[in-house]
C-alpha cells in the first residue's frame, strides 16, 4: 500500500518534473510575461538589441488530443533553430551517433506547413498513428486539425517518456491555437551567471521577469505537495496498523513453537540465540513479504496513478502519466520500511520467546501478570503522548509535518489506552453478560482479560482502522456538506457559459467574444456577470494563484466571507467593482498564514507590480491553490486583456429558467467551444469532482478493514493455541461444539464492541483533527464539522462485524479440534 | 430422560441382574493411530465389560493406551472398530453432539494436570458442567457447595484455581466431576502429578465419593501400589486388557 502510494505520487510527480524538464531543457532561466504571456518583441530584442544567445522563445498551453491520450496534453510552440542548445532531441539530424532522431525534411515541412505536429515515436506508435496523420486537437472546445510530421525518438529513456505527454508545433501555429497571437509564453535562456542576464533585464516591460528554472518548477510542485504529503501520511498509517498485523503473526509462531524454545533452551540455547531467530525469521519473513508487498503496491499503483493524476488534473495542473515508472529508489524505500517496520514489531515476540523458561507452562500468566501491572503505566503513556500530539497540533506555524505528527501521536497514545479499556471494559460487562448468557457470558469477558496481552493487541487493531474509517468519514462528509452549502450560496446565476474545459475544474482560455456577447444579450436574461480567471505568480510570496477578474457578484450577495473590512458593512463587492483593492480567498490567507487583517496583496500588472489593499477573505473550496478576486475594470486596465473566460446568466424573475438555459444551449448547438450548464449541472459536476477526489480515501478504508480484520484473526488464532487444553477440558467436560462457537464469537463480538466504542471518541478526536487541522493547513480550508449519527453507528456496526466475521475461522477451526489431543497429559 | 431410565434400571430394581446393563460394555474395541504412514495399534480388540459400584484400576506403563481407552469409554475419541455402550447407551453410534450430551449427563472426568478452567472460580468451576447443560447457576449452588465441602474447600468458593495447591486443584476437579451426580467417573492418573501423600489423600476422598456412593470407579495409572485398593485390576498389555 504504502509502496503504492508512493509510487503513484511519484509516477505523478515525476511525469511533471520530466514533462517540465523535457521542456525546460538545458535552460538556466526564463523570461516570463505577465497573465497574458509576453509579447513576442521581446525575444527579438533579446536576440538583436541585447545580442544574447542561447535564447528561444516558447508558447504553451494544455489541449486535448483524442486520438492521441485520453489525459491533456501539453502543446508546445517553437523555433526549431532556436532549440538545438535546449532540447538535444531537435539537434539538426546530422546522422550523428544519437542524435538523429529527426529528419532535414520533417523540419522543413515542420516549418513550411502550418498546423503540423511533431509527437514523440513512442507515444504514436501506442497510439496507431503514423507520420501524416492527421490528429484532432482540442483548444477548450475549438477543435483543430493537425497533421503529425515528424516523430521523436530521443535517445535516452527520460526525454523519451517525458515525451509522451507534449505535443510540439511551430510557434506560430501554437499562437494561432492558443488563440495567443504575437505573444510567446516565456523565453528559455541559458546564462552561465546573473551578470549575463543584466542587457536582458534593461529592456524587459514592465510585466516580464526573469526567474530561474527551479523557481519556476517549485512553484508548481508546491501546489500538489499539500496533497502528495497527505497521499504519504495515509500510507504511513497502513503501516501503522500493518505493524499490529506482523506482531500478531510473530506473536502466533512465537507461541506455536513454544514447546519447541523450551526444549531448545534446555538443550542449551540462550536467550540470545532465541531472540536472533525470532529476529532473522522476521527479516526473512519481512523480506518476503515486503518483495510480494512491492510486486502488488506496483500493480496497485498502476490504479491509485489514475487516480492520483485526475486529482491533480482536477486542481493543479495538467499532468500526462505514461504509465507507472517504478524507480529503484522507490521500491529500496518501500523494502527498507517493510523490513524495518517488521523488526520493531517483531522485537516483543522475540523478547517473549528469548524469555521462553525451560517449562514452558508458566509463560503465560507471567506475561500476563506483567501486563496487569503495566496497565497504569499505559494510562499514563497515553495522557503523556495525547498531550503531546495536542500541543504539537496547537502548533501554530508548524505546518503540515507537526500537524501529522500530532495526529499520529493522539492515534498511537488511543492505541495504548487499549489495554487499560478492554480490562475496565470487559470488567463492567462481566456481570451483564454472566447475568444473560449465563456461563458463556461469564466467560468470554474473563478470557478476554486473562489474555489482555493478545486480545487488547487486535482491539487496539481494530479502534485504529474503526477510528480511521470514523475519522475520515467525518471528514469527508462534512467535507462534502460544507462544499454542497458553498455552492448553493456561490452559485446563484442559473446559467453558466464557459469553453468546455480540459481538466475539470478550471478554466482554461476564454469564450469567443461574440459568445460573449450572444450570452448578455439573450432574451429572457436580467442580468449577466462575466469573469476572466488566469494565472498569476506573486511575487510577495513566489505563488502561483489564480487572479479572477469579475465584473459582478455571480453569488448575488450570498457568498460566505471569512473577514470583510469593518468599514465596509459585510458585503465587499461595491468596494470591489470600485477598484478599491482585491478580495482574496481563505486558502491564500491560511497558506502564507497572513495576519488579519491582511496585509496589501502585490500583484504582477502590465505596468509592472502594484499593491491592492485586501476588502475581504473569502471562502473558497474550488481550489486551494489561492485566488485572489479583482474589479474587471481595474484587471481590463492594468493587463490590457479583453478576454473573458466564463459568464453567469441570472434570467428574468417570471421566466422559465429551463426553457431559456435550453433556448441558449440550442443557439450555440455544433459550437464545440462553448458551453452551456445550468445551475444544477455545473454543481452537480463540481460534486463528481469532490467525490473523485476523496475515492482514494475509500480504498484506504476498505484495506485498514483488511488489516484489522487479519489482526483479529491471528490474534484468536494464537490465544487457540495457548488456550487449547482449556478449551479441550471445556469440551471434555461438556461444552458443545455449538456452545464452544458461541463462546468464541461472543470473546471476539465483544472485542469488536471495545474497538467501536473506543474509534467513537477516537474517530471524532481525528476527524476534529483532520477538518480543522490538517485541512486547513494543507488545503486552507475551512470545513464545517457535521455530525451525523450514522457515522458512529456505522463504526460500531464495521468493528462488531469485522470482529465477528474474523471469529468464524477460528471458531471453526476450534470446533473441529480433538479433544483427546487438546488434553493429552505428558 | 435417559438418566432415570438408567438408574431405575439399576438401582431401583435392586439386583443388578440380567435387566440391568453393565456400566461400560467394550466390543471388539480397535484403536490405531496413523503415524508416519504406519498404522499404530494402541488397543486390539478389546472386549469388556464394568458393573456398578466397582473401583476398576486400568494399569499399564506409560504409552500403552491407558489414556486412550478412557478417552474412547467418555465419547471424546472415537474408536477405529468396535463398540462402547455406557448405561446401556452405545455411545459410539452417536453423533458427536449426542456424545457431548451423554458426557456431560452422565460421566465424571478427572484428569492428572487437574484441568480447571482458570477464569473461573472454584465454585463455579464446580457448577459449569452443569450450567452449560442450561442449568441456572442459583439452583446449583447448593449441591457444589455441598461437594465442596465435602473436599474440604468450601472456604476457598471464591478463589482462582492458580491460587490453589495441586491437592486442592485437585479436590475441585473430583467435585466438578461429581456435581451432576454420574453413575460413572473416569479418572486419568489422579495422582500422577502429586506427592505420595497428597496422591492418597486424594484417592481416599476419590474412592469415598465414587463407590461408596454406588458409583463406578474406573482410573488409569501407572502405579501398582493402587491396585490393591481396587475391586479389579485390568492390565493394559500390547493393546490387550487383561485382569
Ligand atoms: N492423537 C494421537 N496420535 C498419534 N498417536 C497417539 C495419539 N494419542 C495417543 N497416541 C499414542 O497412543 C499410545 C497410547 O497413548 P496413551 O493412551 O496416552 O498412553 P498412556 O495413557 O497409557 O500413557 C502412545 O504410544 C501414543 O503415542
Ligand atoms: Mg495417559
Amino acid at each position: 500500500m504504502m509502496v503504492s502510494i508512493d509510487l503513484a505520487n511519484g509516477s505523478a510527480r515525476r511525469a511533471f518534473a520530466l514533462s517540465t524538464d523535457a521542456i525546460t531543457g538545458k535552460a538556466t532561466h526564463r523570461v516570463a510575461g505577465g497573465p497574458t504571456g509576453l509579447d513576442e518583441a521581446v525575444y527579438r530584442d533579446i536576440r538583436v538589441a541585447a545580442g544574447f544567445s542561447p535564447a528561444a522563445p516558447v508558447v504553451e498551453g494544455y489541449v486535448g488530443v483524442p486520438e492521441l491520450s485520453g489525459q491533456p496534453l501539453r502543446l508546445v510552440g517553437i523555433d526549431p533553430f532556436a532549440e538545438p542548445p535546449f532540447r538535444d532531441y531537435f539537434a539538426p539530424a546530422a546522422g550523428g551517433a544519437n542524435g538523429g532522431s529527426l529528419d532535414a525534411s520533417a523540419l522543413t515541412t515542420f516549418l513550411t506547413e502550418p498546423n503540423s505536429l511533431i509527437i514523440s515515436a513512442d507515444a504514436a506508435a501506442e497510439a496507431g498513428i503514423a507520420l501524416g496523420d492527421t490528429l484532432t486537437v482540442n483548444v477548450a472546445g475549438r477543435e483543430i486539425a493537425a497533421r503529425v510530421v515528424g516523430l521523436l525518438r530521443p535517445a535516452d529513456d527520460v526525454s523519451r517518456r517525458a515525451l509522451g505527454g507534449i505535443v510540439f508545433t511551430d510557434i506560430a501555429s501554437a499562437q494561432e491555437m492558443l488563440d495567443l497571437r504575437g505573444r510567446l509564453s516565456h523565453i528559455d535562456l541559458i546564462a552561465d551567471d546573473e551578470a549575463a542576464l543584466a542587457p536582458i533585464a534593461a529592456l524587459l516591460p514592465p510585466d516580464a521577469s526573469i526567474e530561474t528554472a527551479a523557481a519556476r518548477q517549485n512553484a508548481v510542485q508546491q501546489m500538489t505537495a499539500a496533497f502528495e504529503f497527505n497521499l504519504s501520511a495515509l500510507s504511513l498509517l497502513a503501516l501503522v496498523v500493518g505493524m499490529f498485523l506482523i506482531y500478531n503473526t510473530v506473536t502466533f509462531s512465537v507461541i506455536q513453537r513454544r514447546p519447541l524454545f523450551a526444549v531448545l533452551r534446555m538443550l542449551g540455547a540462550t536467550g540470545g540465540q532465541l531472540f536472533a531467530l525470532i529476529l532473522g525469521e522476521a527479516v526473512l519473513l519481512a523480506l518476503l513479504g515486503s518483495l510480494l508487498g512491492l510486486g502488488l503496491g506496483v500493480l496497485l499503483g498502476r490504479g491509485v496513478v489514475g487516480l492520483i493524476t485526475q486529482t491533480i488534473n482536477d486542481f493543479w495542473f495538467a499532468v500526462n502519466v505514461q504509465g507507472v515508472s517504478v524507480p529503484p529508489s522507490s521500491l529500496i524505500r518501500g523494502l527498507a520500511v517493510g523490513v524495518g517496520a517488521a523488526l520493531l514489531a517483531a522485537i516483543v515476540p522475540a523478547i517473549e520467546a528469548a524469555r521462553t523458561a525451560p517449562q514452558s507452562t508458566l509463560r503465560r500468566s507471567t506475561l500476563e501478570s506483567r501486563i496487569r501491572r503495566l496497565l497504569p503505566w499505559l494510562v499514563v503513556a497515553w495522557a503523556a503522548l495525547t498531550l503531546a500530539g495536542a500541543a504539537l497540533l496547537w502548533l501554530r506555524g508548524g505546518g503540515l509535518f507537526t500537524a501529522f505528527a500530532g495526529l499520529f501521536a493522539v492515534l498511537i497514545a488511543a492505541a495504548l489506552l487499549a489495554p487499560p479499556l478492554t480490562d475496565v471494559f470487559m470488567r463492567l460487562v462481566a456481570p451483564l453478560t454472566g447475568r444473560l448468557l449465563g456461563a458463556l457470558g461469564r466467560l468470554a469477558p474473563r478470557d478476554i482479560i486473562r489474555s489482555l496481552s493478545r486480545t487488547s493487541i487486535a482491539v487496539a487493531a481494530l479502534m485504529t482502522a474503526v477510528s480511521v474509517i470514523v475519522g475520515v468519514s467525518i471528514m469527508v462528509g462534512s467535507f462534502r456538506g460544507t462544499v454542497i452549502e458553498w455552492l448553493d450560496q456561490t452559485l446563484q446565476a442559473d446559467i453558466y457559459v464557459s469553453p468546455p474545459n480540459v481538466t475539470a475544474n478550471r478554466v482554461i482560455g476564454a469564450l469567443a467574444a461574440d459568445a460573449v456577447a450572444t450570452a448578455r444579450t439573450w432574451p429572457g436574461v436580467a442580468r449577466a456577470v462575466s469573469s476572466h480567471t488566469v494565472q498569476v505568480q506573486l511575487p510577495q510570496f513566489g505563488r502561483l494563484v489564480q487572479l479572477v477578474a469579475v465584473d459582478g457578484d455571480v453569488s448575488n450577495g450570498n457568498r460566505p466571507y471569512a473577514w470583510v473590512r469593518p468599514d465596509l458593512g459585510d458585503d465587499p463587492w461595491p468596494a470591489l467593482m470600485a477598484g478599491e483593492g482585491v478580495i482574496i480567498s481563505e486558502a491564500l490567507a491560511l497558506k502564507e498564514n497572513l495576519p488579519t487583517p491582511p496585509p496589501d496583496i502585490t500583484l504582477p500588472t502590465a505596468g509592472g507590480p502594484r499593491d491592492f489593499p485586501v476588502l475581504a477573505v473569502f471562502y473558497d473550496y474550488s481550489s486551494d491553490q489561492g485566488s485572489v478576486f479583482i474589479g474587471d475594470a481595474t484587471y481590463r486596465t492594468l493587463w490590457d486583456d479583453a478576454r473573458v473566460s466564463a459568464v453567469g446568466l441570472f434570467v428574468e424573475p417570471g421566466q422559465p429558467v429551463d426553457e431559456v438555459t435550453a433556448a441558449l444551449a440550442a443557439r450555440f448547438a455544433g459550437r464545440s467551444d462553448v458551453l452551456v450548464q445550468s445551475n444544477e449541472a455545473l454543481r452537480r459536476g463540481s460534486l463528481e469532482i469532490f467525490d473523485r477526489t476523496f475515492a482514494i480515501t475509500s480504498a484506504l478504508r476498505l484495506l485498514a478493514i483488511i488489516v484489522a480484520f487479519i489482526g483479529v484473526l491471528s490474534a484468536l488464532l494464537s490465544l487457540q493455541l495457548e488456550r487449547a487444553r482449556e478449551l479441550g477440558t471445556l469440551r471434555a467436560t461438556g461444552m458443545t461444539r455449538r456452545q464452544l462457537w458461541g463462546l468464541t464469537l461472543l470473546e471476539t463480538g465483544l472485542m469488536g464492541a471495545t474497538a467501536g466504542l473506543m474509534a467513537l471518541p477516537v474517530g471524532y478526536a481525528l476527524a476534529w483533527i483532520l477538518v480543522y487541522v490538517i485541512n486547513v493547513r494543507s488545503f486552507g480550508w475551512t470545513l464545517t464539522m457535521d455530525l451525523r449519527p450514522e457515522y458512529f453507528i456505522q463504526a460500531l456496526l464495521v468493528a462488531v462485524g469485522a470482529a465477528l466475521l474474523a471469529g468464524v475461522y477460528p471458531s471453526i477451526r476450534v470446533g473441529n479440534m480433538e479433544i483427546a489431543s487438546a488434553i493429552r497429559e505428558e | 430422560m435417559i438418566k432415570e431410565r438408567v438408574r431405575e434400571a439399576m438401582v431401583g430394581e435392586g439386583a443388578p441382574g440380567e435387566t440391568a446393563p453393565p456400566v461400560v460394555r467394550l466390543e471388539g474395541l480397535c484403536k490405531a493411530f496413523e503415524e508416519g504412514g504406519r498404522q499404530r495399534v494402541v488397543l486390539d480388540k478389546v472386549d469388556y465389560q464394568f458393573d456398578r459400584g466397582q473401583f476398576v484400576v486400568l494399569l499399564g506403563h506409560s504409552g500403552s493406551g491407558k489414556s486412550t481407552l478412557l478417552n474412547l469409554i467418555s465419547g471424546i475419541d472415537r474408536p477405529s472398530e468396535g463398540h462402547v455402550s455406557v448405561l446401556g447407551t452405545r455411545i459410539t453410534a452417536l453423533n458427536e453432539r449426542d456424545r457431548t450430551l451423554f458426557r456431560r449427563d452422565h460421566i465424571g472426568f478427572v484428569f492428572q494436570f487437574f484441568n480447571l478452567i482458570p477464569t473461573l472460580t472454584v465454585l463455579e468451576n464446580v457448577t459449569l458442567p452443569q450450567e452449560l447443560a442450561g442449568r441456572a447457576r442459583r439452583e446449583l449452588e447448593p449441591t457444589a457447595l455441598r461437594l465442596l465441602d465435602r473436599v474440604g474447600l468450601a472456604d476457598r468458593r471464591d478463589a482462582h484455581p492458580d491460587k490453589l495447591s495441586g491437592g486442592e486443584q485437585q479436590r475441585v476437579a473430583i467435585a466438578r466431576a461429581l456435581a451432576h451426580d454420574p453413575l460413572l467417573v473416569l479418572a486419568d492418573e489422579p495422582t500422577g502429578n502429586l506427592d505420595d501423600e497428597t496422591g492418597e489423600r486424594v484417592l481416599a476422598l476419590l474412592l469415598e465419593l465414587t463407590r461408596d456412593a454406588g458409583r463406578t470407579l474406573l482410573m488409569a495409572t501407572h502405579n501398582p501400589d493402587i491396585a490393591p485398593r481396587a475391586d479389579r485390576v485390568l492390565q493394559l498389555h500390547d493393546g490387550r486388557l487383561v485382569e
